[in-house]
């Protein structure tokens, strides 16, 4: 793997790791406001579920150097 | 009535608003692939910044303040990646060196020595 391609990879996996964390926190303070009582377990596991997601995306990131990077275009 | 009718009214209204979350996570697959979530990631960045500037100048225009001009950050044309890449690299290649060196130049002082002993 060369250093571009392995730096490339730790900026998807930090940016990775923000959204999810991000994203789990949101659904955490979502779901504390409105069925759990403004409690903080659901925030806690929300944010444990997406940090858990990203270092499972990064590890399968490392773990595959051949897999590329694609999009999928959609016929028109 | 009336009684009956709030609480009912309180949880669609808490589902709409769970429901809409967890729809709006779907549609920009946030919790998917690592591709998608920085293509999600490099929007955010596009959209959030202008976005939050015409906010404050519509709350400056409603509330008749005035926004704070902060003056501009000084740019630092200082690389910090390449600078701290390259110092990795050299602090390796010299500790991979470090058995080698040693001998190399215990090698050339002996060979010195050699030469101004004749």
């Amino acid at each position: 793997m060369s250093e571009t391609d392995l730096g490339r990879k730790w900026d998807r996996c930090m940016a990775d790791a923000v959204v999810k964390l991000g994203t789990g926190f949101g659904l955490g303070i979502v779901f504390s406001l409105t069925f759990f009582k403004r409690r903080m377990w659901p925030i806690a596991f929300g944010t444990g579920m997406g940090l858990g997601m990203a270092y499972s995306n990064c590890q399968n990131d490392f773990q595959a150097p051949y897999l590329l990077h694609g999009k999928y275009v959609k016929e028109q | 009535m009336g009684t009956q009718v709030w609480p009912l009214m309180r949880f669609l209204i808490k589902g709409s608003v769970a429901g809409g979350a967890i729809y709006l996570v779907y549609d920009q697959e946030l919790l998917g692939p690592s591709d998608e979530s920085e293509a999600a990631l490099r929007k955010a960045e596009e959209i959030v910044p202008p976005a939050m500037y015409q906010f404050g100048q519509y709350v400056c225009q409603q509330t008749g303040l005035q926004m704070l001009q902060l003056p501009e950050p000084p740019k630092l044309n200082f690389p910090v990646r390449e600078s701290w890449n390259s110092g990795i690299i050299t602090v390796m290649l010299a500790l991979s060196m470090a058995p080698i060196k040693p001998c190399e130049y215990s090698k050339e002082g002996w060979e010195y020595l050699k030469e101004h002993a004749k």
